[in-house]
């Protein structure tokens, strides 16, 4: 009878053992608002040239998707488009270019200002902003992101300082501060106060609308900075 | 006083070995315990010591651990997590349902410890030294992060003084503090470590409670945490005060059984859970 108690006693603790550590589901809130971009901006187009706008969209999780969008001029005797974007710069003036998209919440719009003079000009390649903590551990400072030959450059000022405590600090580029899903990893993190930079290749500023610091390990935002 | 010699021996968490009291085992007597010691935690202590949350993560050991008297003031120790088991869960949108990071999980030996504690005064007060060695026998770096862990990766010396003194014939009890110094390996930062533990007989000493208050301080002489992955209680320059408390019942002269919980009341780097334990436990000469 002893035996027996003594088995078990063991065999309780073996089943814990085997039952124990259950892979299970952490829900995480990853909504964000949809967004409607012009992805390349002009300021102003020479006359009597064409131009093809292009448009990115982001739905209610940051993941791009392709969307039936409308697009149109404010004054079509100075630049026409097409439903597809594709702007004529017809007369000297300045017109307002919108891109619309109705969706089943609301509707998304972007605008740009275009001039129709001598020149076609790009709208300026640089912006600045500002990392933030999202949490408990240090991340501050000022960034530039700035768009060079298709690639992004991402350079963090003088002022800014990150946690070293922290295993496995990553930055990455998205459109969801919430979630590396569809983000794009930039690098780990190994400078952590001062001026430095990263260069991201084959993106744009209208790729991103956030700046990330995750910890890998922990699964967990640390910081973000907003690209406006 | 053999039962307070007992009692030290069930109070060894799956993680420390530090709270040992001075009291050797007699010679050629054994103390066995098979336990299941687990935690899991959806939110960490930083290096601000304020709590952040992160990815549930669960760390399960079963552990074997084994005094045996080699002599009238020499103790033998093993602590082996036979089985260690260590996940993570998986991330899922809370707007699609779609998996983002799906979790995964390890399983292996865990680091094993070996010690060794030597009886250098007796009488109202005794003392005792231990040597502890820790085997870097679990895992460091499974998953694909990286971030997995059933061991630290490091061979760890650890030697500490304990001293106590226990009275009481009808309802015995005792109390211990200890005090130790981690050497570790590895680029780890070295720790101080200390500690104080209180006992209690009851019903005719069929049933012990007892409570342990232990301090780990990082001496932060070691690589910071940004060279490593490791999460959970493996990661450098952790830090923590912990109070745990545990109940022991003989079901019989030689066995019985226990379970225990145990928590931080501050720390630094360092999973913000309570960990419990449940084992079974036998004595013999």
């Amino acid at each position: 009878m002893k035996r027996i108690q003594h088995w078990q006693s063991i065999a309780i603790v073996l089943l814990l053992a085997v039952f124990a550590g259950c892979i299970k589901d952490d829900f995480i809130d990853d909504r964000v608002d949809p967004q409607l971009r012009i992805a390349n901006k002009v300021d102003s187009l020479a006359i009597n040239t064409s131009y093809q706008f292009e448009e990115v969209f982001f739905n209610n999780v940051g993941l791009a998707e392709s969307a039936e969008v409308l697009w149109k001029s404010s004054d079509p005797a100075v630049v026409s488009i097409t439903p597809t974007g594709l702007a004529e710069a017809l007369a000297p003036g300045r017109a307002l270019i919108t891109l619309e998209l109705d969706s089943n919440e609301k509707v998304l719009r972007d605008t740009v200002l275009v001039s129709v003079g001598e020149t076609t000009v790009m709208q300026a390649s640089s912006i600045n902003g500002e990392i933030v903590t999202t949490s408990s551990y240090v991340l501050e400072g000022d960034f530039t992101l700035t768009e060079i030959d298709g690639n992004l450059e991402l350079s963090l000022g003088d002022n800014y300082r990150a946690t070293s405590a922290l295993p496995g600090l990553f930055v990455y580029l998205t459109n969801n501060s919430n979630s590396i899903a569809s983000a794009k990893e930039i690098a780990a993190v190994k400078v952590f106060s001062g001026a430095h930079s990263y260069t991201v290749e084959n993106s744009s500023l209208s790729d991103y609308s956030y700046i990330l610091y995750y910890c890998k390990p922990f699964n967990v935002k640390v910081g973000e900075g907003k690209i406006q | 006083m053999k039962n307070i010699i007992l009692l030290i021996g069930f109070s060894i968490s799956a993680q420390v070995l530090l709270a040992g009291g001075p009291w050797p085992q007699a010679k050629g007597d054994f103390y066995l315990k098979l336990s299941q010691w687990w935690v899991v935690f959806d939110q960490h202590y930083t290096d601000q010591g304020l709590l952040d949350p992160n990815i549930t993560t669960g760390l399960h050991n079963t552990n074997f651990y084994a005094e045996y008297g080699l002599g009238s003031n020499l103790t033998a120790v093993v602590n082996a997590p036979i089985f260690s088991r260590n996940y993570s869960n998986n991330l899922v949108s809370n707007t699609t349902q779609d998996v983002l990071i799906a979790g995964e999980a390890i399983n292996s030996v865990g680091d094993i410890d070996l010690a060794v504690k030597y009886s250098f005064a007796t009488g109202k007060i005794p003392l005792s030294a231990t040597l502890l060695f820790g085997l870097p026998t679990g895992k460091t770096n499974g998953g694909t992060q990286g971030n997995l862990q059933t061991g630290d990766g490091e061979f760890n010396q650890m030697i500490s003084l304990d001293a106590g003194f226990g009275g009481g014939e009808n309802v015995p009890w005792y109390v211990s503090a200890s005090v130790g110094f981690n050497n570790r390996t590895n680029q780890f930062s070295d720790e101080i470590r200390g500690g104080l533990e209180a006992g209690l007989g009851l019903f005719n000493k069929r049933l012990w409670l007892n409570s342990r208050l232990q301090m780990v301080e990082s001496l932060r002489n070691g690589a910071t945490a940004e060279t490593t992955t490791s999460t959970s209680i493996f990661a450098n320059n952790s830090e923590y005060l912990s109070l745990g408390l545990e109940v022991n019942l003989n079901i019989t002269d030689r066995m019985g059984v226990s379970a225990s919980v145990a928590g931080a009341l501050r720390g630094e780097i360092i999973a913000a859970a309570p960990s419990y334990s449940v084992g079974v436990f036998y004595t013999g000469k």
